[in-house]
């Protein structure tokens, strides 16, 4: 049991929890078959599509900021790459850069106004977060005449962002999204500058004492959020040869969502990214996996909330453990508690 | 941890159980892939889908609703849950097809699949034909102004207006060439007032914009308003310009107060798409071709139009109550 013990006290074990909770719900209330399930495409095309996003959210909530921008810049990425390429005609390339582009300046202000004013971060994302959807409908609007433009990609950017694999329905951002994870999880787990996040997260103050740069790491976890929103943009419009104007509303909530129920706590300092990778797919499969099953598809929303709940309330919890066995004795393990994180600082 | 137990017991037992009863049944399983269904227009193509299901059941069988869950995304997400639709084994798949360029490739997995596909509701014959579908069932546009226009030639109307708050629109562009038509053949005459776009929601415009329009053209005694809340606009226009009874109004699509409308006689005719009808004769196409490999001669069922009057608007209201229309 001691075994047990400790896996329950790693900022993903809520995140897995969860998983193991919701299928099972769904395969013994909802008479889901388990097999074809695990086998479709569409609640694993929705994770990696939200799941490229929650992680540098994960990350930039660790260090206690949030970012709810990116619900437009996902739209915003799709259209400039569409206006760019489609309807201007100029080659694939500067579709893809202008889409990363756009994303580096809108996380740079983010984060410089950040840094520069005591504005909580909430607020200030809000307002870049209605100010884009203004920008990209009226830009739409001035520049093509329409609120929805047609792209026509060229193979190779098909092949690298826009094509199905293993032969099926399951896109190629799925393999962007473990790209991802494998990046940001050795960024955060095995690099200074996760150290550097977690202190972050735990006393600004204090990191800042202890030598973090905790500005420029704010205006580049802004980037990195608001890049990846686009990123993941820009692949759907290759994928699906066209992209829309629309409000991006609901992506802000279901990504923030999977973070929570991936383990981290929002008030920064405690979090993982395998948490994180496995709160999208716990909420992938609760949000697309509703169809599979004989349950009423209105009641989805339901079941994401009572397994927000339910996860925020274990991440407490398992919060507790980690940091009481990590004040009581020297755990050799990566423990990621803000304490652990600023006693042991890795040069 | 007891916690750990319980969980990994419950999932086990629900693994074993989800093999056990993995349904075997021999009946079609239909998906039909459509718009949210609490949208009022959606909700009666979803009941009819029903409705025809009750046949699917009958062989033990099933008809799946599959909506996107905000209008956000439309095309790109229609084209995903018709692929999901794929994996979660349709025997036979009915979809719209809203944006050609988002959802063409979905349509070709379902066709490279081997799984019967129906279009309905957007798209017309030329898609079912692009795409390899069995067929097409939904309404033309320019046939739904023609028929306005015949309705109220015949009415014994000579001139008609066709009242575009959209200019440029392709399909408000069709239901007007379709209404000038109709007119037209029937012996009258026919034209088209074009409004700023702007018009296009604003009741107060629409309304001050046909009284101005009918007090220079005495001659007009039609009007075909392009969706509902004109239709109550331009009867309002009718009444400012003090030429109620001279001047007949039909529009396109319904809601109770066109409904009380035509009841009282200040409305002459309705147009309506008959959603129920998309949903019922798609599925049904399928299931009947799933089960017994029956086909349907008729190339492009057309669901619409049809016309509401006084003659039928009380079976109208009792659709209306049992939802199905």
């Amino acid at each position: 049991m001691k075994i047990v013990s400790i896996l329950l006290r790693r900022p993903a074990s809520a995140s897995v929890l969860s998983l193991i909770g919701v299928l099972a719900f769904y395969v013994v209330i909802g008479g889901v078959d388990f097999g074809q399930l695990i086998g479709a495409a569409s609640w694993v095309n929705y994770a990696a599509r939200i799941g490229i996003v929650a992680i540098p959210v994960g990350l930039l909530m660790i260090s206690g900021e949030i970012d709810i921008s990116i619900g437009a810049m996902i739209p915003a990425g799709a259209m400039s790459t569409a206006i760019i390429t489609g309807y201007y005609e100029l080659p694939m390339v500067f579709g893809i850069l202008g889409a990363l582009a756009l994303g580096v300046v809108i996380g740079a202000i983010n984060g410089i106004l950040a840094v520069r004013t005591n504005v909580p971060t909430l607020i200030i994302t809000l307002a870049t977060l209605v100010a884009m959807q203004g920008v990209v409908l009226a830009g739409s609007k001035l520049l093509t005449g329409s609120a929805s433009v047609p792209l026509a990609a060229p193979e190779w950017a098909k092949f690298m962002f826009g094509q199905f694999i293993f032969g099926g329905s399951h896109q190629v951002v799925i393999i962007w999204w473990i790209i991802f994870a494998a990046v940001f999880w050795f960024v955060l787990h095995y690099s200074k500058y996760g150290n550097w996040i977690f202190a972050m997260g735990g006393d600004k103050e204090s990191a800042r004492n202890a030598g973090v740069p905790v500005d420029r790491m704010t205006i580049l976890l802004f980037i990195l959020t608001a890049t990846s929103a686009s990123f993941v943009g820009m692949c759907h419009a290759i994928l699906f040869n066209s992209a829309q104007v629309s409000g991006g509303m609901n992506d802000i909530f279901n990504i923030i969502v999977s973070v929570v129920v991936g383990g981290v706590i929002l008030t920064g300092g405690f979090g993982s990214v395998p948490g994180v990778f496995v709160g999208t797919l716990t909420f992938a499969i609760v949000n697309k996996g509703i169809d599979f099953t004989a349950i009423d598809r209105n009641w989805s929303n339901l079941i994401i909330g009572v397994m927000l709940l339910l996860a925020v309330a274990m991440n407490e919890n398992f919060k507790k453990l980690a940091l009481s066995s990590a004040a009581g004795r020297p755990w050799k393990s990566k423990d990621n508690s803000p304490q652990a994180a600023a006693k042991e600082p890795k040069t | 941890m007891k916690l750990i137990k319980i969980l990994a017991t419950t999932t086990a037992l629900a693994l074993t159980a989800s093999f056990a009863v993995a349904d075997e049944h021999d009946g079609p399983d239909i998906f039909v892939i459509g718009d949210k269904p609490d949208d009022p227009f959606w909700s009666r193509v979803k009941l009819g889908a029903e409705h025809a299901g009750l046949v699917a059941e009958m062989h033990g069988g099933s008809v799946t609703w599959l909506g996107p869950q905000n209008y956000d995304n439309l095309g790109p997400d229609a084209a995903e849950l018709i692929r999901q639709a794929i994996d979660q084994g349709a025997d036979a798949i009915v979809a719209p097809n809203w944006v050609p360029e988002a959802m063409d490739p979905a349509f070709e997995a379902v066709v490279a699949a081997g799984i019967p596909l129906v279009i309905f509701n957007a798209g017309g014959i030329e898609a079912a034909d692009r795409l390899g579908a069995l067929n097409y069932v939904g309404t033309v546009d320019y046939r739904s102004g023609y028929a306005a226009g015949e309705y109220l030639a015949n009415d014994g109307q000579s001139n008609g207006a066709c009242l575009n708050s959209l200019p440029g629109a392709a399909n408000i562009e069709a239901f007007c060439s379709g209404f000038q038509d109709g007119m037209i053949e029937s012996g009258g005459s026919g034209s088209v007032l074009q409004l700023p776009a702007t018009a296009f929601g604003d009741s107060t415009a629409m309304a001050q914009a046909v009284r101005a329009h009918l007090l220079q053209n005495p001659d007009i005694d039609a009007l075909f308003a392009i969706g509902d809340q004109d239709t109550n606009a331009a009867i309002s226009g009718v009444q400012q310009a003090g030429r109620m009874g001279a001047v007949e109004v039909c529009g396109m699509n319904f809601n109770d107060s066109i409904l009380a409308n035509i009841q009282a006689g200040t409305q002459a005719c309705a147009i309506d798409q008959q959603g129920y009808q998309q949903g019922y004769f798609a599925t049904s196409i399928l299931i009947n071709y799933v089960q017994y490999g029956t086909t349907i001669a008729t190339r492009e069922i057309l669901t619409g139009p049809g016309i509401i009057d006084e003659n039928n608007v009380e079976l109208v209201i009792a659709g209306v109550e049992a939802g199905a229309r």
